[in-house]
């Protein structure tokens, strides 16, 4: 199937560009119990594609789509997907490889190599996380970009009890620390993007990203998320496009994701319901040993 | 009479900063600092509210911060200026101790309730413009170092200043959500000696006129005591008897 796709950029004009693009069919057969197989073939931009989450996208996503990795650090990976180093905050490199793509998925996650100075890697975090999501979104808008899904984190409900249940419906309380607080800027610049222009934005309040089969023995953890379902959840998201919708709320949207333990204090009700993200890494030996 | 409360204003010689200082000089001991030159030749001290080392020593010694820095364009210096820059001032804020910060917004943080009325406390709402996107990410973070550390923090919101009229005014209405220089001066010196406010931040509609009831000024008034020194709406009045 041969799907021609039109761009048009405020950056290079009016003009408009068509790409035709070569997309295998899939198999989106009744009876496949992976959601995430279901969404049709896209060309996928991934941000922070070097991060551990960024591999685990990699290997949900990389056989039954076209991903183009970038990040500041270097991605080993399939020679069928494209490589690009750079920051998301320089424009003009995430222009060039917002070129073709239908679906940004932005991890949020910063590189590998922070400043050892404390207040050169918080300046540094706030930058990606601010100016570097405004840059993305602004080109995703200017490519035609229809889905976008950022990756926040559930450490923005950290000061409440235990005792509650935190559903989306809760208003976050984001310490003043730079790595949880950059995370929930970058969320707002996402949202605003949704409000101002027909992209679909989605954003993932995401868990503490651990394997399964690393944390043997230790306490579990409410906030536990195994990056292979958070990876999941980011293909979920995907199946979102309200890009049309005139309403500016229906085209943004928040879900909590992380683990079911027996008695979850973070609800991912709403992510079921509305993305089909079920986790399959739940940390049950680890809550059995509680 | 006690000794005037030292406070460092950045952003002195800006388009706000000259006209402010004036109506704080004689009640405030201010340490004023920009990164150029006054437009009046007046002394201001160098400093770049994107160097977080600068903003630290400029606030050492201060019992507040006032905050009218600011970049409404550059697709890089309106994050590093605006967001950075208010993050710079609450954690220098934080770590000295200082309990006072005064900053200011545009009303473009409202901009969806452009068209309703008797707007007060509402969500922020800036769209994607560097401008508005960026006061929208300083004003988070304003608010959470203000109720993570207790700094009483005020953010006036506002659409344009300047001098009131010198007579009446026909033909044309006051400029929506705009401010005389007078109301703003009289403002700050409220904000700067306000003890407290709820949550330790409050956001607050500014502006002259009270006759559009389009941004109400009620929470200022029960919060701050401010009331438009003189309502503009005096002066834009339509002569009904024409000779």
């Amino acid at each position: 199937m041969i799907v021609t796709i039109n761009l048009r950029s405020r950056r290079f004009g009016a003009e408009a560009h068509s790409i035709d693009i070569v997309r295998p069919e899939m198999n989106c057969a009744a009876g496949n119990d992976d959601h995430a197989k279901r969404t049709a073939f896209m060309r996928i931009l991934l941000t922070g594609a070097a991060s551990p989450l960024g591999r685990a996208i990699i290997d949900e996503l990389g056989e039954n789509h076209q991903l183009r990795l970038f990040d500041n650090d270097p991605v080993e990976a399939d020679p069928r997907h494209e490589v690009v180093t750079g920051s998301v905050t320089d424009a003009d490199r995430v222009w060039s490889a917002m070129r073709d793509i239908e679906a940004v998925l932005h991890t949020g996650e910063p590189p590998s190599q922070l400043p050892d100075d404390e207040l050169a890697r918080d300046q540094m975090l706030l930058d990606l996380a601010t100016r570097g999501t405004h840059v993305l979104c602004k080109a995703a808008v200017e490519a035609g970009v229809k889905r976008v899904v950022y990756g926040s984190t559930l450490d923005l409900f950290e000061p409440y009890p235990d005792d509650v249940y935190i559903s989306e419906m809760w208003k976050p309380q984001p310490a003043p620390h730079m790595v949880t607080m950059s995370r929930y800027l970058g969320e707002l610049t996402c949202r605003e993007f949704a409000r101002d222009f027909h992209i679909s934005m989605t954003a993932l309040r995401l868990g503490r990203l651990v394997r399964e089969d690393e944390v043997a023995g230790q306490d579990a953890d409410l906030l536990w998320l195994d990056p292979r379902d958070a990876a999941r959840a980011f293909a979920c998201a995907l199946s979102r496009d309200t890009s049309q919708s005139p309403v500016w709320s229906s085209r943004w949207a928040l879900y909590h994701v992380c683990a079911l333990p027996p008695n979850p204090k973070y609800l991912i009700a709403a992510a079921t319901g509305a993305i089909g993200f079920e986790p399959q890494h739940n940390f049950a030996a680890n809550w059995k040993a509680d | 009479m006690g000794a005037k409360k030292k406070v460092l204003f950045l952003g002195a010689s800006g388009l706000i900063g000259p006209y402010l200082t004036p109506g704080l000089e004689a009640h405030y001991d201010l340490r004023l600092t920009d990164v150029k030159d006054h437009p009046d030749g007046i002394e201001v001290e160098r400093l770049d509210i994107t160097d977080y080392d600068q903003v630290l020593t400029g606030a050492e010694g201060m019992d507040a911060i006032m905050n009218f820095t600011v970049n409404r364009s550059d697709p890089d210096l309106s994050f590093h200026v605006n967001t950075r820059g208010a993050w710079h001032v609450m954690r220098a804020a934080a770590e000295l101790g200082i309990k006072k910060v005064v900053h200011s917004g545009p009303q473009a943080v409202r901009r969806w309730y452009d068209h309703d009325f008797d707007v007060d406390d509402v969500p922020r709402t800036p769209g994607t413009g560097w401008y508005a996107a960026t006061k929208l990410l300083a004003d988070e973070i304003c608010e959470i170092y203000a109720r993570t550390y207790s700094i009483q923090t005020v953010c006036f919101l506002f659409n344009g200043l300047h001098d009131p009229p010198a007579g009446p005014i026909t033909g044309r209405d006051f400029p929506v959500m705009s401010v005389v220089w007078e109301d703003l001066q009289h403002a700050c010196r409220l904000a700067l000696e306000v003890e407290s406010v709820p949550a330790n931040y409050q956001e607050f509609n500014l502006h002259s006129h009270l006759g559009h009831q389009k941004y109400s000024l009620e929470r200022a008034l029960d919060i701050l005591g401010f009331e438009p020194v003189r309502n503009m709406a005096e002066f834009y009045r339509r002569p009904t008897e024409m000779s």
